[in-house]
């Protein structure tokens, strides 16, 4: 269904910083190029072929959207799903989950760390929602369900798929 | 009867019961997820990848195509009931099927879609057992400078034909043959982009990358953006078609699995074309045009149902007799043959025709395990969407960091999980197609080795492109198909 396309899709702004974006990575990927050997053998072109072309590549498709957005914004958008402004508390839980899980996946296990994801993602989604977040009992009853995932999942992949996930202890339970 | 041997012999390996039940653990998840939003066949496999590690090729093959087989005919559930697609394939059905829902007809065309899907899945796969050796025989042939031209053809329509803006489709294309550029260069084992980071290495892995873009990606644009989409549900009625409604299916299943097959064979990435030309197909044939678009036409489903199956059962054809996928569920699968050291290719049907032939034979299998889970059983897949989505999403990440973190161990990984993540909201919010990014980054190291092969057979001349017939004739294609569809548009607009 063409729903009317929303203004946050619609500003040039963020369209123009996507742009500038793919500029600098074009630009980005170029500098790194200089450094690649252009060792060619039989063939003529060398490692260094396909990095140039890609940040050539990239460079121009960014000069292009840069000037699509500073022209009218970006040609034939299909219009984005959902609220026009972003929910960025909502966010921030659920990235907060996401980076707590990679920096303590190591030290706490698997089992807690994506338990504790689970418990701020579903509270950020929660929010993102409108909904309340349940307090004590909400927090216990998360703990709960996202342990009753983690845990079942972290014993069939470690143990029957052999799949080498870091636990608490070294007994493969926790 | 070469070909029947073999068949017979990929049988009694798919027949074995632990692959049955890889086959059916396949069809039954990808079903679940076929159903459930937020996850595609190419992301759970992606997440599954870890697995090949332990698991032998043949196995797990079987389970990653009753994966995508599976998400298929779930997907069409959730198109009809909810109206929220889960692939781009059943975009279609959705259109029909979800107008026959709403009045009351939900079984009906829940009915015809599950056994449409069967219909134009076998008819198929019986089509890939007949033309795969042929085609693999022919492919033997090819240098590296016709692969060259192949891989060309699948990045111009995976990102300049397909999306809406070629523009955009190209730098999501640009950005995926970068991320593939990270690591050690194929042919020189040059270090490249790494940045000193060590993890970088071995390269970025195409699962991190689909996690984060598809998985990831998804979740946080729900807790951004659509947290607060209302979604109905149909009621579903009980699942089976009248005598009128059979015939009604019948010739549109046909036609669409004859529409379906000759595009998923073709690097055109996917079953989004088919399955529209399938619905226009229909609604011009129709005896009730009447009932397209106000309360639902069968033909409108069972058509574009079948075509898309059939078109994922044809990618099969390229994927194993070339090695080149057309869609990112085949693209990942590629990678878990390279994972094993499998090279999917014109040889593959020699190397490992066991692999093959079990993976063909279990897909008639797997078509009658999965109209068994869609017809009789429906009604336990209609109960996961009642799954409050806080939970469901929430829980799809811990899945997601099981996938990135069991594939190289490596938590490192798990932060560039979230990079790719936050890059995917962007691409969805600004409209940029997400497929050329995984076709570009699996397909780009292969591309870059063939295309410097080629070009020491010519020593070092571009000419070695235009001078075999096979790779001219490949390279006019790729410059029809970019120049084509614009100048279409331009003749358009010319008034007369």
């Amino acid at each position: 269904m063409p729903a009317p396309a929303t203004a946050a899709a619609k500003a040039p702004l963020g369209q123009t910083l996507i742009g500038a974006g793919a500029l600098a990575l074009g630009a980005l990927l170029a500098w790194g190029a200089t450094s690649i050997s252009s060792e060619a053998g039989y063939a003529g072109v060398g490692p260094n072929f396909l990095p140039w072309v890609v940040s050539v590549a990239l460079m121009l498709c960014g000069a292009f959207l840069l000037w699509e957005a500073r022209s009218g914004g970006y040609r034939e958008m299909e219009a984005t799903s959902g609220a026009e402004h972003a929910d960025l508390p909502a966010f921030v839980w659920v990235g907060a989950g996401l980076l707590a899980n990679a920096a303590l996946l190591t030290t706490i296990g698997f089992i807690l760390a994506c338990t504790l994801c689970f418990m701020l993602a579903v509270r950020g989604l929660r929010i993102a929602e409108g909904k309340p977040h349940g307090g004590a009992k909400g927090l216990v009853l998360d703990f709960v369900t996202g342990f009753l995932i983690a845990a079942p999942a972290f014993w069939m992949f470690s143990k029957l798929l052999g799949i080498n996930l870091p636990g608490l202890t070294t007994t493969g339970w926790i | 009867m070469d070909i029947w041997n073999s068949l017979l012999q990929g049988f009694a390996t798919a027949g074995t019961p632990i692959n049955l039940l890889w086959a059916f653990v396949g069809c039954a998840l990808g079903t679940a997820i076929g159903v459930l939003p937020g996850l595609g066949p190419a992301v759970t496999v992606a997440m599954l990848l870890p697995i090949t590690a332990q698991v032998e090729p043949t196995a797990s093959m079987i389970f990653f195509a009753g994966i995508y087989y599976g998400a298929m005919y779930g997907g069409s559930t959730t198109s009809i009931l909810l109206n929220t697609p889960g692939e781009t394939g059943t975009m279609v059905t959705a259109l029909e099927g979800f107008k026959m829902a709403k009045n009351g007809r939900a079984g009906a065309a829940l009915a015809t879609s599950a056994i449409g899907s069967f219909v134009a899945g076998t008819i198929a796969t019986i089509l890939v057992t007949l033309f795969a050796p042929i085609v693999a025989v022919y492919a033997v042939q090819l240098g590296p400078p016709e692969y060259f031209m192949l891989m060309m053809l699948a990045f111009c329509t995976v990102s300049a034909v397909l999306g809406k803006s070629t523009l955009r489709g190209l730098t999501a294309l640009f950005l995926g043959l970068a991320i593939g550029l990270v690591g050690l260069d194929q042919i020189t084992a040059q270090v490249r982009y790494t940045a000193g980071v060590p993890e970088f290495m071995d390269g970025i892995e195409v699962v991190l990358v689909a996690v984060g873009l598809f998985a990831v990606g998804e979740c946080f644009y729900t807790a951004l953006y659509d947290g607060r989409t209302q979604q109905q549900m149909n009621r579903m009625g009980s699942v089976h078609m009248t005598k009128s409604e059979w015939k009604r299916s019948w010739p549109a299943w046909l036609r669409g699995t004859f529409i379906g097959f000759p595009f998923g064979t073709v690097p055109a990435g996917g079953s989004e074309i088919p399955t529209f030309l399938s619905y226009g197909v229909e609604r011009k044939l129709s005896k009730h045009p009447e009932e397209f678009g106000t309360i639902g036409a069968i033909e409108g489903v069972a058509g574009p149902e079948a075509a898309n199956n059939a078109a994922v059962t044809a990618t099969l054809v390229p994927l194993l007799t070339l090695g080149i996928p057309t869609s990112v569920t085949a693209a990942i699968l590629l990678s878990a043959l390279q994972g094993y050291g499998i090279n999917a290719g014109p040889q593959l049907f020699q190397t490992s025709s066991a692999l093959v032939w079990a993976l063909i034979a279990s897909l008639y299998i797997g078509n009658v395990m999965l109209l068994v889970l869609n017809l009789p059983l429906v009604g336990m897949w209609v109960k996961l969407l009642k799954i409050p989505r806080p939970q469901l999403y929430a829980g799809i990440l811990i899945f997601a960091t099981i996938g990135v973190y069991g594939m190289r161990q490596s938590a490192f990984d798990l932060f560039l999980m979230f990079v790719v993540g936050c890059v995917g909201v962007l691409m969805r919010r600004f409209d940029f197609p997400t497929a050329p990014v995984i076709v570009g980054m699996i397909l780009g190291p292969m591309a870059e080795a063939q295309m410097r092969n080629a070009l020491s057979i010519g020593e070092g001349k571009w000419t070695v492109f235009v001078e075999r017939p096979m790779s001219a004739t490949l390279l006019a294609v790729v410059v029809g198909v970019l120049l084509l569809p614009p100048l279409v548009k331009a003749l358009r607009r010319e008034p007369g």
